[in-house]
């Protein structure tokens, strides 16, 4: 679940970034850049993980209780 | 096994024997339940009659079954039972051991599934406020289902390959005799790790799917401790179990994309987001952009400035030279009056007229006062000067 926790968080920081830019009226150049290099980052990360990865499939036996008579 | 005629048995042996063979006698009879008393450990002991001519047969269900399909055996009540004879030892009596029982009066099974719904409902167990979300980004996924027939396919082919993680067991999903397969699996489930827990069967009548209208198998749809998914088929009356679980869908399909969405909509938000930043990211080279179009603007204005200027003195050059001549002509002229106001001047025409200046110390000798007795006197003639000194003065 960890890898799934990784991609919720990168999706939360793209968000808070996208905010970023959207609520600086007076970008910061500098600290514009940065974060789009972060979020090229996270982007490829999470793109990573979104590929198609196989299933993985396998068939478990039921435990039955004998607790019967 | 076949009997040996040669071989005499003992009641034990024999009865041993029979028995045997009545394990394979698997039967579903309908009657009507004549008496029914529970013995002290709550094994149940009825009998069954023909409601034709009345013909009885003494039936047992163990406990531990009976509990599982939320039906009460009273006089009167018409059942299905689905067991296999048996022989007490003890008593030599015959008893059908029932490991399933369901309603069979017309009308019954509605009236169970209705009373039942009421019941739960009353007890909160499918409340909205009570359901759990599907898990964002579900990896490990638990299945419950049949491994016969399209469901588990259909559920297969449609789920994305997000990389789940998937653990099936391999349930019967129809009739009473699947409580308690369901009942087991869910159990098992229990101790795995999984995300979310998945149960799908495809359509059937009310009859078909009783066994998921089940208080038992409701109860532990509720109690489960991660959500539950239920995708099961069904017509009018929505099963029991589906509206117990946390998110209900009719087919194994819908269970898949269920499971799929929030993976899909990830992918979605990251386009989105990237589209976004970077349109954000041009935003910021625009900006430099719009100054560099307003510098190559101003740029453009000053060489338009010199060209104009460059082009403005061609056209008056022709004046200018003119003026210019004109003006030399004018120096000139002053030029030469001052030349000839300065040799009127000149201190050398005055000494070769015949004039001297006197100097002492250097200062030229205005008056009397400016020398005094013994005073080196320098005379500056024209061609030269001469030295003497002040012996008088008058």
């Amino acid at each position: 679940m960890a890898e799934n926790k990784n991609l919720n968080e990168n999706l939360k920081k793209l968000e808070q970034i996208s905010q970023w830019f959207d609520n600086s009226s007076q970008v910061d150049v500098e600290e514009g850049l940065n974060k789009v290099k972060e979020a090229v980052q996270l982007i490829k990360q999470s793109k990573e993980r979104l590929k198609q990865i196989e299933n993985e499939f396998e068939e478990i036996k039921k435990e039955i209780n004998n607790n019967e008579q | 096994m076949d009997i040996d005629k040669d071989k005499i048995y003992t009641v034990s042996e024999f009865v041993q024997f029979l028995n045997e063979d009545l394990k394979w006698m698997k039967a579903k009879i309908v009657g009507e339940v004549g008496e029914a008393k529970a013995g002290p450990t709550g094994h149940m002991y009825f009998t069954l009659k023909d409601d034709k001519d009345g013909s009885m047969l003494s039936c047992i269900m163990w406990a531990s079954k009976y509990r599982l399909f939320g039906i009460t055996l009273e006089p009167g009540k018409k059942i299905v039972a689905y067991g296999c004879p048996n022989i007490y030892p003890t008593s030599g009596r015959l008893s059908f051991v029932a490991d399933t029982i369901e309603l069979a009066g017309e009308g019954d099974l509605k009236k169970q599934y209705d009373e039942l719904k009421a019941k739960l409902e009353k007890e909160g167990l499918f409340a909205k406020e009570n359901k759990r979300p599907i898990p964002k980004y579900p990896h490990k996924i638990g299945v419950i289902t049949s491994k016969q027939g399209a469901v588990i396919h259909d559920f297969l082919n449609n789920i994305g390959s997000f990389g789940f993680d998937i653990k099936m067991i391999d349930s019967r999903v129809e009739g009473q005799g699947a409580v308690e397969d369901l009942l087991a699996s869910i159990k098992t489930f229990r101790n795995k790790d999984i995300d979310v827990l998945v149960i799908i069967r495809g359509g059937g009548s009310m009859e078909s799917l009783m066994c998921f209208n089940n208080e038992l198998l409701v109860k532990e749809i509720v109690g489960f401790p991660v959500p539950v998914i239920a995708g099961i088929g069904h017509d009018k009356d929505v099963p029991l179990a589906a509206m117990a679980a946390d998110a209900m869908v009719s087919t194994p399909t819908a269970a898949a994309n269920l499971l799929n969405e929030s993976w899909v909509n990830a992918l979605l938000l990251i386009e989105r987001l990237e589209r976004k930043i970077l349109a954000s990211y041009t935003a910021i080279f625009d900006r430099f952009k719009t100054v560099e179009n307003k510098l190559n603007v101003s740029l453009q204005n000053f060489k338009n400035n010199i060209k104009n200027a460059i082009f403005k003195t061609g056209e008056y050059g022709q004046k200018l030279e003119t003026k210019f001549a004109l003006l030399c002509d004018r120096l000139t002229e002053k030029l030469q009056n001052i030349e000839k106001l300065i040799e009127l001047n000149n201190p050398e025409r005055n000494l070769k007229l015949g004039y001297s200046i006197a100097t002492v110390n250097g200062k030229v000798i205005r008056k009397t006062g400016d020398v005094k007795i013994g005073q080196a006197i320098n005379i500056r003639l024209s061609g030269g000067s001469v030295e003497g000194e002040v012996k008088k003065i008058n």
